[in-house]
């Protein structure tokens, strides 16, 4: 039987029919919008320019005509989503009409301006990083059948580790590797309560996190503090020789700071795990028909635990990001919520980790476009006010519910999840 | 039958044979007299927390009178144990946390390390030991306040010296009761919706939302009359509130998106909107992130002087949860909720409206949540700031669940936790012990309370089937 929550009174037959319909609807009005940008946001003769650190001016655009063009061809596709004939590419259009919006936005906010292109994609990866590895954790833990909403929890108490242990042995790679093994063991505590005990796993998961919260501040004022541990510095970033010099590619990718290396590795490793090896097989497996899993010999509670418990020390990673990536000492709370949108971008990305990784990234990509409106200010048509930049960072909650209502498509969670599984 | 039951039946038959103004004026009348005499009332309540032996031994005095007449001691020892019984699981796990959190004060510390270090490991203990007693002194006087200096007090009072040392010595319980406030409201919303089967972490979010509302309304109307104003305040945070949480119950029941994930979303939604509108549009002075302060007309009214902070919200809270217990087992929505909770297929089966149950129950969960914010802003801060939220929604899972999502069980709960708040405070200013603390201790009371298995191994106990019946959120994501 199914368990998961069917939609109340919603006839099937034309669900599709109006979702289509939704979606046109919302690329119009977004096409619109951007032409109304175009028109009344910018001044005739404004160029939008992106640039790169080393090679200095990579594009440059007329502004207003560009944002004509990406409008119309927004409300263009609106259309052709709605031809039948058309089925086939429909999540291409979708994208394209989605690229363009994001890229309309960024043109318009640029206006008479400069971008540092290489910059803003930069920041955005680092930005996707510790969502990135909170996601995976996430991924591994629900595919195999146990909902995990502690990985705020789990890379609050890793963050606090990698200072502690950092500090301890005078060794930042300690601390990551510390960070990790703590984010595993608050894992296990999860996978304890909700295997062994049976615990609601929703409970177990609130539990972890309040017990973070409390546990990492109490110790940090009593030990770290005192002691004088609780800055260690930052880790340093990495340099691949030769492939970093590759021009925009190469600061992307190959000059970075080990966690977005880890982020970056683990997310291929994770994915070909998951879909491609026998042990990804069962752990679904486990996830979506226990029973059935069961009945040809896998270890249903042992798969579990594994997976529960490897989620537990990629968040721990996750963790070490804030505290010695981005600040180099330990903050109370530090993580703030990040472990909910990593959440978010598991659900977003439809619990497949190259799917979290793109999600992760749009929501760092609202994140770099928040801090430079910050900056760049810009003023709306019209109603000649900026755009407070705390709407924009409330896109990531905001998408997840759209997504999880089925608006605009719906992700599918594993069919067992959150029910423990005894053995008959 | 024995006499005396069916003395009590007749009796409330005699009241229920009264015609309905006769009851509700002399309800009216009761409560104007409580109303009238409320600051005794609330003088004697305090005390009555701070020398809560005593208390209890008049109650089992009260319970040897009763029994008299019903059957003497196997009577009273049935009744005691059922009463033991029942509470058993909750006061060992509470009872395990406070060790472990005895262990972890103990072991941080220090100088108890380096004294260990230099070999000297019996002194290292001992100083172990001391740091712990004079962190659960001060925890207990914050909380309870100190038996001695109440009595002390008393006889000053009846010396004709007033009632001002009285209101200092009581300044514990009084602590704890105001910390209980906003407890008791958020502990309600969570039980609430525990019992229509929905998991709302949203509560904080809630309690932002209507502290925000209850605050606006608060300094907007000058003139306006308190007994106008502060309805109008506390009201407006409770709808703005309850239509925050409603939207996840739209969602449920429109959409079937998970509760769960809509509140967590939300939650994050109102924390941005309340950085941007407190630190904005709002902000009184600038840099501050705070706004202006409520007009005294919408003050919640303090019961007495300095330094008792005691004000209404603790008897709204009261009537907060009377209301919800008649609503969720006198009522017939309360009946849908219920039996929705149970089992949303047979409940459609039964012809009951799902949707609409959701949606009602969200609304009132966030209305009680609501209330918390409001609780707050009226009663103690008068503002609200950026950083507002102190973790009452979060804590409030662990008052439902140890509760038992019994109203009644929620007061208890949350008085036990508004207790170890004000305790804790006190312990950080007496004894240098951070307040978290009591976050470890409370969720590790969560952990003990949702597998009761660990506490039975811990103490031995006999296996209890009639708590095996607990509702199940996990119905997976989404979908």
């Amino acid at each position: 039987m199914s368990v998961q929550a069917q939609p109340i009174d919603t006839p099937k037959t034309t669900e599709i029919n109006r979702k289509d319909l939704i979606i046109a609807l919302l690329f119009l009005i977004a096409g619109g919008l951007i032409l109304v940008l175009g028109g009344f946001g910018t001044q005739t003769g404004e160029r939008s320019i992106f640039t790169d650190n080393i090679l200095g001016e990579l594009f440059s655009f007329a502004s207003r005509s560009t944002l004509y063009t990406a409008g119309s061809v927004c409300i263009l596709i609106a259309g052709l989503r709605l031809i039948r004939a058309l089925d086939s590419i429909k999540s291409l259009l979708t994208w394209g009409a989605v690229f363009l919006l994001l890229f309309g936005f960024l043109v318009w906010i640029t206006s008479g301006t400069r971008l540092n292109i290489t910059g803003m994609i930069q920041s955005m990866l680092t930005a996707a990083t510790p969502l990135t590895l909170g996601a995976l954790a996430g991924i591994l833990c629900e595919r195999a059948g146990i909902i995990n909403i502690a990985i705020e929890g789990m890379m609050l108490s890793g963050a606090f580790a990698a200072v502690a242990f950092a500090g301890v042995f005078d060794n930042l790679w300690m601390g990551l590797l510390a960070a990790s093994l703590v984010g595993g063991a608050m894992a296990a505590v999860h996978a304890v309560l909700s295997i062994k005990y049976k615990v609601d796993q929703i409970i177990s998961g609130t539990v972890i996190n309040i017990l973070a919260a409390g546990a990492t501040r109490f110790l940090n004022l009593r030990l770290l503090e005192p002691a004088g541990l609780s800055s260690p510095g930052q880790l340093s970033a990495i340099r691949i020789p030769l492939l970093a010099d590759i021009p925009i590619v190469g600061p992307i990718f190959f000059e970075n700071s080990p966690t977005v290396f880890a982020m970056l590795i683990l997310v291929v490793i994770i994915n070909y795990v998951v879909f491609f090896t026998p042990w990804g097989l069962r752990m679904r497996a486990c996830g979506e028909h226990p029973r059935a899993a069961d009945t040809v010999g896998v270890h249903v509670n042992l798969t579990r635990y594994v997976s529960v418990i490897v989620g537990g020390l990629i968040a721990g990673i996750g963790g070490a990001y804030f505290s010695l990536d981005v600040v180099g000492a330990f903050e109370d709370n530090m993580t703030r919520g990040q472990g909910f949108v990593a959440l978010a971008a598991m659900i977003f990305g439809n619990w497949s980790p190259i799917g979290a990784f793109m999600a992760a990234l749009l929501f760092g990509f609202a994140d770099a476009i928040q801090v430079k409106m910050q900056i760049l200010h810009p003023v709306l048509p019209f109603l000649n006010v900026f755009i407070p930049h705390e709407f924009l960072q409330t896109a990531p909650y905001i998408l997840t519910i759209v997504v999880v209502a089925g608006v605009v498509g719906r992700s599918r969670p594993p069919a067992e999840e959150g029910k423990p599984y005894e053995k008959q | 039958m024995t006499e005396q039951q069916g003395l009590e039946n007749s009796f409330k038959n005699r009241i229920a044979a009264w015609p309905l103004w006769a009851r509700l004026t002399s309800l009216a009348a009761l409560v104007g007299i409580a109303v009238l005499s409320s600051k005794w009332l609330i003088l004697f309540l305090l005390i009555a927390l701070g020398l809560w032996p005593i208390m209890v031994l008049l109650g089992l005095g009260v319970l040897v009178l009763m029994s008299k007449s019903r059957g003497g001691w196997p009577w009273m020892k049935d009744w005691l144990k059922a009463r033991l019984r029942q509470l058993a699981v909750p006061a060992l796990s509470v009872l395990a946390a406070l060790v472990i959190g005895g262990l972890l004060i103990m072991f941080t510390d220090q100088v108890v390390y380096q004294t260990i270090g230099e070999g000297q490991i019996g002194k290292g203990i001992g100083m172990g030991f001391a740091n712990l007693g004079r962190a659960y002194v001060a925890l207990y006087q914050g909380a309870l306040g100190s038996p001695i200096r109440i009595v002390s007090a008393i006889f000053q009072a009846i010396g004709g010296e007033g009632i001002k040392p009285i209101l200092g010595a009581v300044r514990g319980p009084s602590d704890s009761l105001v910390q209980s406030v906003p407890y008791i409201f958020a502990g309600l919303a969570v039980a609430l919706g525990f019992r229509a089967g929905l998991f709302n972490i949203g509560a904080e979010g809630q309690i932002g939302v209507g502290w925000l509302a209850a605050v606006i309304i608060g300094f907007s109307f000058p003139g306006l009359p308190g007994f106008i104003h502060l309805p109008l305040a506390v009201l407006a945070g409770a709808l703005a509130a309850g239509l925050w949480g409603s939207l996840a119950g739209i969602l449920k029941a429109k959409t079937g998106a998970h509760e769960v994930i809509t509140t967590i979303m939300l939650n994050y939604i109102s924390f941005r909107l309340s950085e941007w509108v407190l630190c904005g549009p709002l902000e009184d002075v600038q840099g501050t992130c705070r706004t202006k302060e409520i007009l005294s007309s919408a003050y919640l009214p303090k019961f007495l002087e300095h330094p008792v902070t005691m004000h209404w919200g603790f008897m709204v809270a009261v009537a907060a949860a009377a209301a919800t217990g008649w609503l969720l087992f006198k009522t017939t929505w309360g009946y849908e909720m219920r039996t929705v909770g149970t089992n949303p297929d047979a409940a459609r089966y039964g012809g009951m409206n799902v949707a609409k149950t959701y949606v009602l129950a969200m609304l009132l969960s966030g209305a009680l949540a609501g209330l918390a914010g409001v609780s707050q802003g009226l009663g103690i801060t008068h503002n609200i700031a950026l950083g507002f939220s102190a973790g009452y929604g979060f804590d409030a899972i662990a008052l439902a669940l140890l509760g038992k999502s019994n109203p009644v069980g929620v007061v208890g709960a949350s008085i036990l936790f508004g207790a170890l708040r004000a305790g804790a405070a006190r312990m950080q200013s007496l004894a240098g012990i951070p307040t978290e603390i009591v976050q470890i201790v409370q969720s590790l009371v969560i952990v003990f309370i949702a597998a009761p298995a660990i506490i039975r191994g811990i103490y031995r106990l006999k296996d209890d089937d009639s708590e095996s019946g607990q509702t199940v959120f996990s119905r997976g994501w989404g979908s």
